[in-house]
């Protein structure tokens, strides 16, 4: 079949290849880029280990076409830490046992560093609702969430305040004066196993 | 999982994409979001030769309002949920896609392919079809307009025919002293339906001047109840009114038993939900 010639922008590099219309966004990351932070679990879109960031906007690469990508912007786990310092989330997951297996780790802290951009203060609620859509098997929900709650309050904290994320809290404390939260409850699974303690707040 | 190979265009205007579509005669599928589509693919479940992405046809993405509100039926579930217009003026929409799969498939699902695959469970369908939504559909034979009750007609089967597009979604904004709401019942709120209800009320007082019901996951189309609307209308609203209205319900839909539920429960819980969804579609029309 026809390859096709797309440019894409990954974690900030220029990247220019040629792909088959079948090559999915996940097989261009860890096939010919070499980037293998982005895992496959499913494949089928359910697990989330595959997640990345287009566009800011964290998708499931196992179902994107790579085709559809060309112009883009692309951060993969790989992306986030600079100049050797990990990023706050990183170091949050291991300082609090965020992981074990660490197979869904980089869709997980993916996941969490969008919400970081939109929301930098968030509630443990958003938090699981922002990794709703990634499975964990071994280390449980609660250190993950854990993790990502020290992160917003270290992101916060002016010592190591990134840029991009005081800009973002500047942008959601405006947003957030003027309308009403802009994320609901989905998901109760994220604190733990069978706690029932945010049972459909939907309803109420 | 690899997907098989096949190939790809991708059209900038919609003739294009539609004249594609007649020179390969109907072997190719368009693309939307892809999150059903390459599943089915990597399944082995659809081969289609050609895919036709729609993603970068012009005028299909967006939400814009003026006497009604148009959403392009190429716009991702997130921006449909966030948009401010929508939030206010259709919250039982929001209350769907808030609760339909994981944040990563609503970045990259589009409202259009939700009903394009035209699942039974499908949880954009009960909102708009409660909200008596227009569906623009166009084709080499030109450009039409469908009432959404009229869109499915069975389990993955819509009245599109094969060349057809959806383009958009067209819905008017609710009168005054009306409300809407939208339930679901699953696994887990963003599993795969088991059973939706939507609701929509436009009250007088505590008399239903107004009432429109649609059922998910019970027949073989996302359903309007028209006989429950008919017992609604008309009525002042009671408890009595409402045992009345779910036991209708259970009466007139037709669910099957698969591996996620059975017929008993579905029939059951519709009942259950359509009381709820009335039920809060109320309390929503006065607050408005």
């Amino acid at each position: 079949m026809m390859k096709r010639a797309v440019s894409l922008n990954v974690n900030g590099e220029k990247v220019k290849l040629e792909v088959e219309p079948r090559e999915t966004l996940l097989d261009v990351l860890r096939e010919r880029l070499h980037l293998t932070g982005a895992k496959e679990g499913c494949g089928t879109g359910d697990c989330g280990a595959c997640t990345v960031l287009v566009d800011d906007v964290p998708v499931l690469s196992c179902l994107t076409l790579a085709v559809e990508c060309d112009g883009k912007a692309i951060i993969t786990i790989e992306g986030l830490a600079k100049d050797g310092q990990l990023h706050p989330l990183q170091q949050a997951f291991i300082e609090k046992g965020a992981l074990q297996c660490g197979f869904c780790t980089p869709g997980m802290i993916l996941s969490s560093y969008s919400l970081l951009q939109h929301n930098p203060s968030p509630s443990r609620q958003e938090v699981s609702e922002a990794i709703a859509g990634n499975l964990c098997r071994c280390t449980g929900y609660v250190k993950i969430v854990d993790a990502v709650m020290a992160a917003a309050r270290q992101a916060v904290s002016p010592v190591t305040l990134g840029a991009e994320m005081e800009n973002a809290r500047q942008a959601t404390t405006i947003r957030n004066q003027s309308s009403q939260p802009t994320v609901r409850s989905t998901d109760r699974r994220a604190e733990g196993g069978c706690s029932h303690d945010g049972v459909d707040q939907r309803r109420e | 999982m690899q997907l098989p190979k096949f190939a790809y265009h991708l059209p900038e205007k919609l003739e294009d994409a539609l004249e594609i579509m007649q020179v390969t005669e109907g072997e190719a599928r368009y693309i939307a979001g892809g999150t059903d589509l390459l599943v089915q693919m990597k399944r082995g479940l659809a081969q289609p030769a050609t895919l036709i992405g729609l993603t970068s046809v012009a005028g299909m993405s967006g939400i814009t309002t003026s006497s009604d509100t148009y959403i392009g039926s190429m716009t991702r579930l997130r921006e449909v949920e966030r948009t401010h217009h929508i939030r206010h003026a259709f919250p039982s929409l929001v209350d769907a896609i808030g609760v339909l799969a994981t944040p990563q498939i609503r970045s990259m699902a589009t409202i259009g392919g939700n009903l394009c695959n035209a699942s039974p469970c499908a949880d954009c369908a009960p909102p708009l079809l409660v909200m008596e939504a227009r569906l623009t559909v166009v084709g080499s034979r030109g450009r039409k307009e469908i009432a959404s009750e009229d869109f499915f007609h069975g389990p993955g089967q819509t009245c599109m025919g094969k060349d057809e597009i959806l383009v958009g979604i067209r819905v008017s904004e609710p009168p005054l002293n009306t409300g809407a709401a939208f339930e679901k019942t699953g696994r887990l709120a963003k599993d795969i339906t088991i059973v939706s209800a939507a609701a929509l009320v436009t009250m007088n007082g505590d008399v239903c001047q107004k009432c429109r019901i649609a059922v998910g996951s019970v027949a073989p189309v996302p359903l309007r109840l028209v006989e429950v609307e008919k017992l609604m209308e008309g009525e002042r609203v009671c408890s009595e009114l409402l045992d009345q209205a779910a036991t209708l319900v259970k009466e007139v839909v037709s669910p099957i038993s698969d591996l996620r539920s059975t017929s008993d429960y579905r029939r059951h819980m519709s009942g259950v939900l359509v009381g709820s969804a009335i039920q809060r579609a109320i309390a929503r029309a006065e607050e408005a």
